[in-house]
């Protein structure tokens, strides 16, 4: 990090503001911003800083990613509180909404407000421990100065400043509250951090921010605004992607009590009423007829199905090579070759708060205040100023706590907000769009249905020299970020992350992506790329070890002989689940798991119970790096392995015709509280870095359970989700 | 025009008979903790008391709820210190929080009814209502958790 220079000009900004506020700086540094008083204030009237001190003593700290129920709201102010030495039960935190100048961005999202593939800790980690330092440093020095001692005399603790020497101390509120606070000046060089050992926020189980709103109903979401008023919108939207309405009559529709306008858009006939029932009355009673030439009206997962595995056994396929290790050319044909070909099919993201978005737009039609829940705030923010034709700087947009999102809500959401909008501007009415659950069903985003391929050269023990890695998939890159896709490379993270398998040894190695062309709409869901590649990397290495006398311990061993952090969770999963060793009628499975850089094994005990699976219990050890709060981490890592085995007993989406076929939980009906096994999640602590909690659950968990079954009823289970009774 | 008895006290909504409990409170109550997942009796997010009951308010209408108190995640206690909400404390229940008005409601008239439930019963009477977040492992120990302390 770079020496930064506090704005000598800023200097005076404390006489009679009866605040501090600290702004991390892009590059890294800190810079002294004014208190809302004389703030140049921002669109929304907010003051851009991360941490605000009061002379009440309540520190107010900035997060940039959004809640969405991982603990951010939390996890994130807790580093700055840490290097700060900040009371923490005077921490309050505070959602960043917008970010015009640049200072609040995920530096691992491109420095945009971005919340997903569980990068929000790893991202901002450095970044955040620097901001509560030189926040620290500032306080320190204004001190020092206050008492005419030097500064390196001066200590904090747990939110108080102290001079031993003289006896004197104050409080951070107490700054706060000088008249004329001495101001640093001049460059400042990075701060200090503690080291590890002296840690007294980080690494505990402080309680969470958010939780006691979220006991009494008090939590606002997007769904829950009012504004006076607003409208309720009910699109009717097209049967099929792509069709266009041509409204017959909507005389029904509106003599219904409370309904307020009809308006035709290009894709969907939007029926605005006083409340949500009159709109939702008006759209059945409309009459509208729609076009019949979306190519996608002969869509058919079936078939999607077939294509799929008719093209990873076509080696003529053009393949997209996504990782390559060793020697090139590898003959896969000979005797010595083992084959497996595995399948995940479509899954929906089930979120429990339903699609919505609330926008009420200027009269001039130019500029907007919006609510919604989003992983991206920059995204949102930028899509909400195309859609009107106008400049981010007149979107004025309050990020709400997301009910769930797990992948639909990234840069996809626009759909909702972009109604919203465009109904706003249309009836000169703050607009509320609500999707049902049926319409959040039907117009999935689905993680793309994948078949993998892969293929073995085993030397005479049975290891692999060669092993090639094959996905057939559509691009979820290409269909949701079309602004983004390179087509000269073709490279989809979003389907091949996890297939490089980067700590196994398997002599030489490829993995390649046979992208076939989309028939749904697709996004990524919770554990994106690496929960169908693992599923079919750690179910097929499962298989080569049973069939070459091996054990599934022993065998991945010696393949991850390599990476000593992967070899660590492997041992410490075996020993605390006593691997192998399961009650009588049931059986055990493992999987070695990684996401990204953070790195697990998980173990499932299974049986049938009356034909029907039964996950008992799973057990995980996970290396994570260093971990900010346990409890929600856990938490985490729980939320995924249920995922996971959702997935396995029954989560899929089909369509024909273009049409999804499922409607509402009645027949898309995730995990219950019934089917759920004892989990047990053990850290394994390499002191490395955070590296991220949200996804890591669901990658090991299929393959594990598949794993078990096998070993159970002596069945491959190569099919997500399993075919269902044994 | 409907009359309502909800927390305790009477409200006049201007709604036809048949209009879902649910919107009822959310639109014209304005008590927003009461949420819509499913609208088909799926998910449990819109869980209320009747009567001390606890019952899907999106499919209950107004009229049939007139004459009877409803009670909703607002009118559990006045403060927040329902012996469920503070065992939902506790035990650091919600993630994104949305489906947990509706199963702290639901735990509470359990308890109501069974104050010493048993792991079994708790699970029984907890499948009717969906947690995507996967919190359901500590809803059962707050609810364990709450039996004891209750």
């Amino acid at each position: 990090m770079t020496m930064q220079t506090i704005n000598a000009t800023r200097r005076d900004f404390l006489k009679g503001s009866g605040a501090l506020s600290f702004a991390l700086l892009a590059t890294g540094g800190v810079a002294v911003l004014p208190s809302a008083a004389e703030a140049q204030p921002l669109p929304d009237g907010k003051v851009n800083a991360w941490v605000t001190i009061t002379p009440d003593n309540r520190v107010t700290i900035m997060f940039g990613s959004a809640e969405m129920g991982q603990g951010v709201s939390t996890s994130l102010p807790m580093i700055v509180a840490e290097e700060l030495d900040a009371d923490w039960s005077m921490v309050a935190s505070q959602q960043v909404s917008t970010d015009p100048e640049g200072v609040y961005g995920n530096p691992m999202a491109g420095g945009i407000l971005f919340a997903a593939g569980s990068s929000s800790i790893e991202g901002y980690f450095t970044y955040l421990r620097q901001a509560g330092a030189q926040a620290r440093q500032i306080l320190i020095q204004i001190a020092a100065a206050h008492w005419a001692v030097p500064a390196e005399e001066v200590t904090t603790r747990s939110g108080t400043l102290h001079h031993d020497p003289s006896g004197s101390s104050m409080t951070y509120g107490e700054v706060a509250a000088l008249p004329e606070p001495a101001w640093p000046s001049g460059e400042m060089a990075d701060a200090t951090l503690k080291p590890r050992t002296d840690w007294t926020i980080i690494g505990t189980d402080v309680e969470r921010l958010d939780i006691p709103a979220k006991t009494t109903g008090a939590t606002e979401y997007s769904i829950d605004v009012d504004l006076p008023n607003m409208v309720h919108a009910a699109l009717l939207l097209p049967p099929v992607e792509g069709e266009i309405p041509t409204l017959t009559s909507d005389t029904a529709a509106r003599a219904i009590d409370g309904v307020v306008d009809v308006i035709v858009m290009d894709h969907a006939v939007a029926v605005l009423a006083r409340n949500f029932p009159a709109a939702l009355a008006g759209r059945d009673a409309l009459d509208v007829s729609w076009t019949e030439t979306s190519p996608y009206r002969h869509a058919n997962s079936e078939d999607e199905l077939i294509a799929l595995s008719g093209a990873v056994d076509d080696m003529s396929a053009d393949a997209v090579v996504w990782e390559s290790r060793g020697d090139g050319q590898v003959d896969f044909t000979g005797a010595n070759v083992f084959t497996g070909n595995y399948t995940t099919e479509h899954v929906y993201h089930a979120q429990m708060e339903p699609l919505n978005a609330v926008a009420s737009v200027d009269a001039d039609g130019m500029g907007a205040e919006i609510w919604l829940g989003t992983q991206s705030q920059t995204a949102s923010i930028m899509i909400a100023a195309a859609v009107l034709g106008t400049t981010p700087d007149r979107i004025r947009f309050h990020a709400m706590q997301m009910g769930g999102a797990f992948g639909r809500r990234t840069v996809f959401a626009r759909e909702q907000m972009r109604d919203a909008l465009l109904l706003s501007r249309a009836s000169g009415r703050p607009v509320k769009v609500v999707w049902t659950r049926e319409d959040d069903v039907k117009n999935g985003w689905l993680r793309p249905a994948t078949v993998h391929r892969l293929d073995a050269v085993l030397d005479a023990e049975g290891c692999p020299t060669a092993l090639r890695h094959r996905v057939a998939s559509p691009s979820i890159f290409q269909f949701a970020m079309p602004d983004r896709w390179n087509p000269e490379t073709r490279l989809d993270l979003l389907v091949m992350e996890g297939a490089e398998s980067s700590d196994y040894a398997f002599g030489t190695f490829q993995a390649e992506h046979v992208l076939v062309p989309r028939q749904s709409r697709l996004s990524a869901w919770r554990g994106i790329g690496w929960a169908p590649n693992c599923f079919a990397r750690e179910c097929f290495l499962d298989e080569l070890a049973e069939r070459t006398g091996s054990d599934p311990v022993s065998y991945r061993r010696r393949l991850l002989a390599g990476s000593p952090r992967a070899l660590a969770v492997l041992d410490a999963a075996v020993e605390m689940s006593d691997f192998g060793n399961a009650p009588e009628g049931r059986a055990h499975g493992l999987a070695f798991a990684g996401y990204k850089k953070t790195l697990a094994t998980g173990v499932a005990e299974v049986s049938y119970e009356d034909g029907q699976l039964r996950v008992h219990r799973f057990w995980t050890a996970i290396d994570p790096g260093i971990v900010i709060h346990p409890q929600a981490y856990r938490a985490q890592v729980e939320g995924g392995i249920l995922f996971g085995l959702s997935s396995v007993l029954r989560e899929r989406s089909t369509f024909s015709g273009g049409r999804i076929d499922q409607s509402n939980f009645y027949d898309y009906e995730p995990i219950r509280i019934s089917e759920i096994p004892e989990m047990e999640v053990q850290f394994v602590d390499s002191g490395e870095p955070p590296s991220g909690g949200g996804e890591i659950g669901v990658p090991m968990t299929a393959p594990a359970i598949a794993n078990a079954v096998r070993k159970l009823t002596g069945a491959a289970q190569r099919h997500l989700p399993f075919p269902g009774r044994a | 025009m409907v009359t309502l008895n909800v927390n305790g006290r009477t409200f006049e909504v201007d709604a036809t008979p048949d209009t879902p409990l649910l919107w009822a409170l959310r639109d014209d109550l304005k008590l927003k903790g009461t949420r819509f997942g499913c609208g088909a009796g799926m998910c449990g997010a819109c869980t209320v008391h009747i009567d001390g009951q606890a019952t899907f308010s999106c499919q209950m209408t107004i009229g049939d709820a007139e004459g009877s108190e409803i009670t909703t995640i607002e009118g559990l206690s006045a403060d927040g210190t329902h012996v469920v909400q503070q065992a939902w404390i506790t035990e650091q229940v919600p993630q994104c929080g949305y489906c947990q008005s509706g199963q702290i409601m639901r735990a509470a008239a359990l308890l109501a009814h069974n104050p010493q439930p048993s792991r079994q019963e708790i699970v029984d009477e907890m499948s009717a209502n969906l947690c995507r977040c996967g919190t359901y492992t500590r809803i059962i120990r707050a609810i364990e958790r709450a039996a004891q302390e209750g």
